[in-house]
């Protein structure tokens, strides 16, 4: 199904320049299609085989084909299109080919859930970064529209990239700094958890605008600046405290009491007990509300540009101020990378440190 | 070794345990049994301090065990619970290490003592020490969570319901083994259990608790024979003959010399010879003295032919271990019709046979049995 979207829905899209509505081509008419065509069709039969004999791999390949084929075919329709076109002429990635990928993510994921070897995956991941490499050098795909975003924003894209990773990096240190702890307490003492627990809860109700603006009173009252990185950087400590402060105290409420008991009367003092039985076991939960304070907070980053930071949100505002679709993309494409990284790495942080004990049960 | 004096534990208006004084000989295995409620395990968890009592004095070792701080005190006494309470994310050996971790031992000999112990509760070092607890099965766990109380090697054991948790089967295994260990290690044992028959094989002394009030403190014997109120009497049974018999180990009454043939088919000339003069069967056994089956002699002179007068068995179902109580003997013999039962060791491996006529002698001549416990004899019966 996802095969015959990407070849009836526009492939790419011809604009004269940035701003004005384009005209759309099909995958055949956009240069490239063979290839396109051929990889597509191919790593959809495959894929369905795959599916039927459950076999990981086999998708794992057909995404990282599809994905590779995908770029190539977008440089050369590209390339194509802009032959003889005006100087200020864009092409933009078009319905179908989003629609492409998008079938790509889905085989990808379907297959790395499948499959158990690593080797799959870390190959079928190197050949789809290399191939994708390879037509941002080669293949034309410098042509598309959001790569000249890109080069138009030049070396500012990385800072503002830095910048992002920078604040919601520290939101999420003190956030994790502050929130363990209230999670260790609110394990402890039921009276202050129910406390606690109200009011992260209600911060996280709190719109993330609406919190910056409430912000700025109280900040003014303390003689600080409303705008500006502080109360960013405080914004999103605020929204990252509830997934941590929550997730720790599950986890170690979750501890069975009778583990305790055993760990007590054997002469462990409360610190070894928290060091030595109830951390280890409640360190998956941990991990895991870390991860979605982190998930988070890359995402709400964006809005705090709003007062000020140079986050990647400032691409999207300055994007959808100027109607320059593909550069609102070059602000959210890089936003969804950095949040399914932060998400992998700490997927393998949890793996990496709990243990093989309790694995299963924690994932 | 362990002495009560005075204890009470209150819990606002509940009285938990009210005025409770025991006694405790070093060595010992004290057995506190009662039904829910009446007091047993707040006792136990008193003597390690889980719980602080309202009144009285405990003396370990002659020492008020409120003179050192609570964990120093729980690092001296071994604690084994029902549900095991093993740490799920820790290997069978981190988990026996756990005591000896706490108070500072080298590796080496931490690692030496595991392999020592692993070895005593039966489990072989080599394949379990790496394993994690959700590997393990019920059994195997109870067997790791008795290693890990016997770690650091203290002189007092603390268990509640440590084998409350596994089938009856299991559950009969590591009461022998239970009991092999302590007649090796010798530790003053406080052990608490719903469960008279387990009460009655285990205890030296049994203390039978109701609402937090002691009722008898005294040796199963006593218990079962001079009960001291009438709910002494009720709850160990009405079945107190038999429920003494768990008291006697199958080794205690074995006929040592049983008539044996190496395979079946030598059986007619074997029949025509003295064997069947002596006994009604004689055990058939393989090369390496393993019971294969028996032959009936009876069967045999009665006209059958001598394959008809074979019965094959497998060792691990139709036949006990010497650590077997006579309880369980006898009740096996029962349970398959049997007049007499074999003995074989873990390999299967013929020992003797038990014969019920030996078991209604036992019951009728109490003083002529020993108890593996060392009780003393009985003469009213």
């Amino acid at each position: 199904m996802a095969l015959v979207a990407c070849l009836a829905l526009p492939f790419a899209v011809l604009r004269p320049n940035r701003i004005v509505a384009g005209v759309s081509h099909a995958v055949w008419s956009a240069g490239g299609f063979g290839l396109l065509l051929v990889a597509a069709c191919l790593a959809g039969a495959v894929a369905s085989v795959a599916t039927l004999r459950r076999r990981g791999s086999w998708l794992l390949a057909a995404a990282s084909a599809i994905t590779v084929v995908l770029a190539w075919a977008l440089g050369a329709a590209a390339s194509t299109l802009l032959r003889g076109a005006a100087p200020f002429a864009r092409v933009s990635i078009g319905g179908g080919a989003w629609l492409a990928l998008a079938g790509a993510a889905v085989l990808w994921f379907a297959g790395a859930h499948g499959e158990r070897g690593r080797w799959a995956l870390g190959v079928s991941s190197s050949v789809a970064t290399l191939g994708l490499l390879g037509a941002g050098a080669f293949g034309g795909l410098g042509r598309l529209s959001i790569a000249v975003e890109y080069a138009n924003q030049g070396p500012q894209f990385w800072q503002l990239v830095g910048t992002h990773l920078a604040v919601a990096g520290t939101a999420l240190g003190i956030a994790m700094v502050i929130g363990v702890p209230f999670g260790v307490v609110c394990a402890r003492a039921p009276r202050v958890r129910a406390v606690v627990l109200a009011v992260v809860g209600i911060i996280q109700t709190v719109p993330s605008l609406a919190l910056l603006g409430l912000l700025i009173v109280p900040l003014a009252a303390l003689g600080l600046p409303g705008i500006g990185p502080l109360p960013g950087i405080i914004a999103l400590t605020l929204y990252a405290l509830l997934p941590i402060v929550r997730d720790t105290y599950v986890g170690l409420a979750g501890v069975d009491a009778a583990i305790v008991d055993a760990g007590r009367g054997m002469g462990m003092s409360r610190s070894q007990l928290l060091l030595r039985v109830e951390a280890p076991l409640a360190l998956p939960l941990v991990i895991e509300g870390i991860r979605s304070a982190a998930v988070l907070v890359i995402g709400i980053a964006a809005v705090v540009a709003f007062i000020g930071v140079g986050t990647l949100g400032q691409l999207i505002f300055l994007g959808i101020g100027q109607t320059a679709d593909d550069l609102v993309l070059l602000g959210a494409v890089p936003m969804v990378v950095l949040a399914i990284a932060a998400d992998g790495a700490l997927r393998l942080l949890s793996r990496a440190l709990v243990s093989p004990g309790i694995r299963e049960a924690a994932s | 070794m362990i002495t009560l004096e005075h204890v009470s534990k209150h819990y606002g208006e509940t009285v938990a345990v009210d005025d409770l004084s025991l006694e405790v000989a070093q060595g010992e295995v004290c057995v506190l049994i009662g039904p829910s409620g009446c007091g047993k395990t707040t006792t136990l968890r008193m003597i390690n301090r889980l719980i602080e009592p309202t009144s009285g004095r405990i003396l370990v070792d002659g020492h008020d065990i409120t003179s050192v701080s609570p964990e120093q005190l729980r690092r001296g006494l071994g604690y084994a619970i029902q549900s095991v309470g093993l740490f799920p994310h820790v290997t069978v050996a981190g988990n026996i290490m756990t005591v000896p971790r706490l108070l500072g031992w080298d590796r080496p000999h931490m690692q030496a003592r595991v392999q020592e112990l692993l070895a005593l509760v039966g489990l072989d070092p080599a394949e379990y020490s790496d394993k994690y607890p959700r590997q393990l099965s019920g059994g195997e766990a109870q067997r790791v969570g008795v290693a890990r109380a016997l770690a650091a090697d203290p002189p007092v054991l603390l268990m509640d319901e440590p084998f409350g948790a596994v089938d009856p089967l299991t559950r009969e295994r590591l009461q022998a083994e239970f009991a092999r260990i302590q007649k090796e290690l010798r530790k003053s044992v406080i052990f608490v259990t719903h469960d008279v028959d387990e009460a009655i094989r285990l205890a030296d002394r049994i203390a039978l608790m109701r609402d937090g009030h002691l009722q008898q403190y005294d040796t199963p014997e006593a218990l079962l024979d001079h009960p001291a109120t009438k709910f002494v009497h009720d709850f160990m049974g009405a079945d107190r003959a038999l429920k003494r018999l768990g008291r006697v180990r199958v080794s205690d009454v074995m006929r040592n010399e049983v008539p044996t043939m190496q395979d079946g088919s030598g059986a007619e000339t074997m029949a025509q010879r003295a064997s069947c003069a002596e006994s009604r069967f004689v055990y058939i056994v393989d090369a390496g003295g393993r019971l294969e089956g028996w032959f009936d002699c009876v069967a045999f002179r009665e006209g059958r032919v001598a394959r008809d007068a074979i019965t094959s068995v497998d060792w691990r179902e139709a036949a006990v271990r010497p650590d077997t109580s006579l309880k369980e003997a006898l009740s096996r013999m029962l349970g398959q019709g049997f007049r007499s039962i074999a003995v074989v060791d873990g390999d299967g491996r013929l020992l003797g046979d038990v014969a019920l006529a030996g078991i209604e002698e036992t019951m009728t001549a109490g003083d002529a049995y020993i108890t593996h416990a060392g009780g003393e004899p009985e003469v009213d019966v």
